[in-house]
């Protein structure tokens, strides 16, 4: 086997590791993202019997965002198979007990709550997946001259007393 | 014939005068700052006038609609720098008669301070007795969330 065709080959069948920063994502639109490149799905040699997939490091697990008042009405259920053994655990009291939940089926995903990764596995990654959704920029992160030069869409009355 | 003489009355107000707040029937008054200054066992309270500083990044309005209809952005509850003119000091929304925005934008306006105060993006914007960090809120409302403006009913 020739040279070039080796390093091909070693290309084409090596895990990639993959960083993806989760701060205001939404949690199952990300999981929908990451599921192609846990499964391999995004390689052309993708095969059910095929295990091809790469490894994704999730950063700021923490400060993932849910629409609206999601983190308060969904409900996760669990029943222990005793009289009166069963819990409903909102989303947000899930999520303060561990950020960083996952299957056990999912050993290639790495999640941390903040950007405190090992250098043994950050050292690996080769490539960065894109967010979903933009960050928004909180007011106060912005200069004062930057709010006070902002084009404005409507002037105060003259007779307007200031508060 | 009364109702009538009123009505026609109006409509030529609104003609001559097409921007609402411009009609006043008080002599012009100046944009107020209000002070206070303590001198021994005197209280004295007086009405500065400044300027607003926003006159040279004014849009143009020109035409009928509202400032915002005329400007057809697309506005959104991550816009805190727009959302921002359209609030007191203290983060709550300005009338119709102050920010003279159309009834519908108004509406829409208020909905979207509303979103960008619940996602915790104009912290600085509150009462004073309030958190000024959205990380320090009780249970639920600590956590990051974002909100669907195609949810606003009008």
């Amino acid at each position: 086997m020739a040279a070039l065709k080796r390093v091909q080959q070693w290309a084409t069948f090596a895990r990639i590791w993959h960083v993806f920063d989760a701060s205001w994502q939404n949690p199952f639109e990300s999981a929908e993202l990451l599921k192609k490149y846990l499964m391999g799905l995004h390689k052309p040699i993708y095969h059910p019997m095929n295990d091809c997939g790469d490894h994704v490091i999730v950063i700021n697990s923490l400060d993932i965002a849910l629409p609206g008042d999601e983190w308060k009405k969904r409900v996760y259920f669990h029943h222990t198979g005793y009289p009166g053994g069963a819990t409903w655990t909102l989303a947000w009291d899930l999520h303060k007990k561990d950020p960083t939940l996952r299957r056990y089926t999912m050993e290639r995903l790495h999640i941390f709550p903040d950007l405190n990764v090992p250098q043994s596995l950050m050292k690996n990654v080769s490539n960065q997946i894109r967010q979903i959704r933009p960050v928004p920029k909180r007011l106060d992160a912005y200069s004062e001259k930057e709010v006070k030069e902002f084009p404005k869409i409507i002037d105060l009355p003259k007779d307007y007393i200031l508060r | 014939m009364n109702s009538f003489f009123k009505l026609n009355l109006r409509t030529i107000i609104k003609a001559t005068f097409p921007v609402k707040r411009t009609l006043s029937l008080f002599p012009k008054l100046q944009l107020k700052e209000i002070h206070e200054v303590k001198e021994e066992n005197t209280l004295i309270i007086k009405g500065v006038n400044v300027p607003s500083g926003r006159e040279p990044f004014l849009l143009s309005n020109k035409g009928e609609l509202c400032p915002v209809c005329n400007s057809g952005l697309d506005i959104k509850h991550t816009d805190v720098l727009i959302l921002s003119q359209f609030v007191r000091s203290d983060g709550c929304m300005l009338p119709r008669r102050i920010t003279g925005l159309c009834r519908r934008q108004q509406k829409r306006m208020s909905s979207l301070v509303t979103m960008a105060h619940k996602a915790g993006l104009m912290p600085n914007l509150k009462p004073p007795s309030s958190h000024n960090d959205p990380k320090k809120r009780s249970g639920w409302k600590k956590y990051n969330k974002y909100f669907d403006e195609s949810t606003i009913r009008f």
